[in-house]
């Protein structure tokens, strides 16, 4: 550390501290203890500002995050009192786990993308795990004229053409949103190099995994497990998020697919809590 | 009038090294803001060394040197000979580039093969770009892509201009704005700048004349005498006492520029180079006619390897078509990269030749800071002109709603075109909500590509060994007896162990079992 600055550069918050110089007559300031009468109680310091106060990208571990954007309403007034910022975050990847395709993922999304597509811009899907319907989009309020469906499965190497085709994507900053499915076991440098090309991105962007990825760390700032409760209804647990931890699940209701006679019988029957084990036939190793 | 003159003095060697396959320590595509050269090129005639570049010059080797002395002193220099045609076209490519500020340009001498200097008559340009020095500028900020040393110099006439270039003075000592500077400025030039000067350079120097005001001091007639008038005609052209008409270099209605490579281009990386110089020339000649470019044709000349392989075609042609016409070398040049990537080439290359005819004159792309609609559509539109050069125009998709009660057939994925992305003004969001009403029972939004048939026990369909609970249904769909794919299936809702829905059918009746197939099959999946 080098000597302290001369007292002429001395921040502007102590100057108010110090006591004031006087000129006498002369032309010459004195600043000796003769000549003016020390204040009578100290000069009323500046309250220190919280930190959470000077940047909307800081905040402490007890309180949830906000974000610097105005974050994209998920329609579900349960999740967004959860999510950092009141929704989902723009300029970030949000991770979903599934179980398997068909949990009712794109229901959940549904009215994030539809308000994308309202205000004028491009949704883009990489690599649908099946092929989509337009009707059923259609009906959860979609426009397939704003849908673009990138595959790139196909290609002798799939892994490193749909990670190129995302981040071109995501760095070009002129997508709306973007719902990408990766390929398993994806290394944790590749997802770093996504999040940090969603800078670039305004707006969502989701990328859905396998559940067994959540054994390993992830660079994406929030991540959702998702898991079926029932008819129409979704079990989420957020994971990983900017904020405190939720103990407790959350359960949404989706859009009903469902009549009200079926969801009746459907809840009429045995809901099955947990998965029932199933047995499974031995394994023989001939160790001879 | 005011001309600007702009002296390559290594232009030789410059289209030379564009003719080299790789730069040491640039990468193809990225314009030299330094055109100083890493690597010692050296050009000579038959016998002796005519031009060196710095590099070279820095390890000894000068001109006058023999070929075994330069070898001696630099190993590992390149040796190359001067070609006027080629120097022609780098220099036509610089006219280009000249043109978008002016349409006076010509060369100095008139001839362009000889040629190593562009002037440009620019005042009546001087008030749109702000003043001369503002010009000037932006003119090598044009020039930049093309990596030539330019020497640039101002006088009132364009003998004068030409003469103060390729004056070896500081940038200051080379502007003359009015007549009187000019004399002043060329009294201090020597005197091998005028053309006549250099051949009788030992007859002056005898007689101790080095500079031009030397050269005016003396009787006209007797300088007439002795080296004949052509040497005053200069001189009186450049102080501007003599007319100097010119003649006007014209803009060609057709690209087309070759470049001879040194060695044979083997990989898709050395060949991008030669076309990245071919780029930025295209690049030029449009700008030079305020156009962008829609499409172009790279031809490239194989080398045949064996003289008695007929099979391998002379040459192969590469189309890029863009659906949006830009002007940017660096969008050009990534997609003629991913283009390239897929392209066999059959045999190495000698000659890339780079044609264009198709450009568009439309108002330039947006260039704002923030976002606009406008900026956003071609922004999507280059990025997936992008994806389809990479991925294959197959990859890109686009669904379609077809009226059609069969599932697998109601919606449809084709090929996307890049332009026909737009972002919508106004969406017709009351009709679809309307739609909604209407519309038959929800569908999944997981269609499997192909039904896969499900395992049965007591009756009840299994899915992964579990049976599924019948929800909703039956939902009869029989559709498709105009086609050979009749479809007469009853749909059910069902629930699977952990919750989640399928949609399942089964034929709906026995007759129809035959061509549905027996049993139960899963369609889709609710998302």
């Amino acid at each position: 550390m080098d000597a302290m600055p001369p007292a002429a550069f001395q921040p502007e918050l102590s100057v108010a501290a110090r006591p004031p110089l006087r000129a006498v007559a002369g032309g010459q300031v004195a600043g000796g203890n003769s000549l003016f009468r020390a204040p009578s109680r100290p000069a009323p310091r500046l309250p220190a500002p919280a930190p959470e106060s000077l940047h909307p990208a800081l905040w402490l571990g007890h309180q949830l995050g906000r974000n610097a954007d105005q974050a994209a309403p998920s329609g579900f007034a349960v999740l967004d009192a959860q999510l950092p910022g009141g929704g989902w975050p723009r300029r970030a990847l949000t991770e979903l786990l599934l179980p398997h395709t068909g949990v009712g993922e794109i229901r959940l999304l549904s009215a994030c993308l539809a308000a994308t597509q309202l205000a004028g811009r491009l949704v883009m899907v990489f690599d649908p795990p099946e092929n989509l319907s337009a009707r059923a989009l259609d009906q959860l309020g979609l426009d397939v004229e704003q849908l673009l469906v990138i595959s790139t499965r196909t290609k002798v190497i799939p892994g490193a053409d749909s990670l190129w085709a995302l981040e071109q994507a995501l760095k070009s900053g002129h997508v709306g949103a973007v719902v990408a499915w990766l390929p398993p076991r994806l290394r944790a440098e590749r997802l770093r190099r996504l999040q940090l090309a969603a800078h670039a991105h305004d707006g969502p962007a989701f990328v859905l995994r396998e559940l067994a990825a959540q054994q390993r760390p992830t660079a994406a700032p929030l991540r959702i497990a998702l898991r079926p409760a029932g008819p129409d209804l979704l079990n989420l647990r957020l994971l990983k998020r900017r904020g405190p931890p939720l103990e407790t699940a959350l359960r949404l209701e989706l859009s009903p697919v469902l009549s009200d006679l079926a969801r009746s019988r459907a809840e009429s029957a045995p809901l099955p809590a947990e998965r029932v084990p199933d047995l499974c036939a031995a394994t023989f190793i001939n160790l001879a | 009038m005011l001309w600007i003159a702009l002296h390559l003095p290594l232009l030789s060697l410059e289209s030379f090294a564009a003719t080299l396959l790789q730069r040491s320590g640039e990468l193809p595509g990225e314009p030299s803001n330094q055109p100083t050269l890493a690597a010692p090129i050296a050009l000579m005639d038959l016998h002796h060394i005519v031009s060196a570049n710095p590099a070279a010059q820095a390890l000894g080797v000068k001109a006058g040197l023999k070929r075994a002395t330069a070898l001696a002193l630099a190993p590992q220099i390149t040796l190359g000979q001067a070609d006027a045609a080629r120097d022609a076209q780098a220099l036509t490519s610089v006219a280009h580039a000249a043109l978008a500020f002016t349409p006076a340009v010509c060369f100095e001498p008139a001839d362009a093969l000889q040629a190593n200097t562009v002037l440009l008559e620019v005042q009546s340009s001087l008030r749109y770009f702000g003043g001369r020095n503002a010009l000037l500028k932006r003119l090598r900020a044009a020039l930049a892509p093309l990596a030539h040393a330019v020497q640039c110099a101002s006088a009132p006439t364009p003998q004068g201009a030409a003469l103060l270039a390729r004056v070896d003075a500081p940038r200051e000592g080379r502007h003359a704005a009015d007549p009187a500077t000019l004399e002043r400025l060329l009294d201090a030039a020597p005197v091998w700048l005028l053309g006549p000067g250099r051949e009788h350079w030992e007859a002056l120097q005898g007689m101790g004349l080095r500079t031009l005001s030397d050269l005016r001091r003396l009787p006209r007639s007797g300088i007439a005498r002795r080296f004949g008038q052509g040497l005053l005609d200069e001189l009186d052209r450049a102080l501007g006492s003599r007319p100097d008409p010119r003649d006007w270099v014209t803009l060609p209605q057709v690209f087309q520029s070759r470049l001879e490579l040194f060695a044979r281009a083997d990989t898709t990386e050395q060949v991008l180079h030669g076309a990245s110089v071919l780029l930025a020339r295209l690049v030029a000649w449009a700008s030079a006619q305020h156009a962008q470019v829609r499409r172009f044709t790279l031809h490239m000349q194989h080398e045949p390897r064996h003289r008695h392989d007929a099979k391998t075609p002379p040459d192969s042609t590469l189309e890029i078509a863009l659906a949006e016409p830009s002007c940017d070398a660096a969008h050009l040049l990534v997609l003629l990269r991913e283009r390239l990537a897929h392209l066999q080439l059959v045999a190495p290359t000698l000659e890339l030749q780079l044609h264009c005819s198709d450009v568009s004159r439309r108002a330039p792309p947006n260039t704002e800071l923030f976002p606009t609609q406008r900026s956003e559509r071609e922004g999507l539109t280059r990025l997936i002109e992008r994806l389809q050069a990479r991925l294959g125009c197959e990859q890109v998709q686009r669904l379609a709603l077809v009226e059609d009660h069969r599932p697998e057939r109601s919606s449809v994925l084709s090929a996307a075109e890049a332009s026909g992305v737009a972002p919508a003004s106004s969406r017709k969001a009351g009709s679809r909500a309307a739609v909604a009403v209407a519309a038959p029972a929800v569908q999944p939004v997981w269609l499997l590509p192909e039904p896969t048939p499900l395992a049965e026990r007591q009756s009840r369909p299994l899915l992964d060994g579990h049976p599924l609970h019948l929800l909703c249904g039956p939902e009869r769909i029989e559709a498709g007896w105009w086609d050979a794919a009749l479809a007469a299936r009853d749909y059910f809702i069902a629930q699977a162990i952990d919750g989640a829905l399928v949609w399942i059918y089964r034929a709906r009746l026995p007759l129809s079992a035959a061509s549905e197939g027996e049993g139960w099959f899963l369609q889709g999946r609710f998302g």
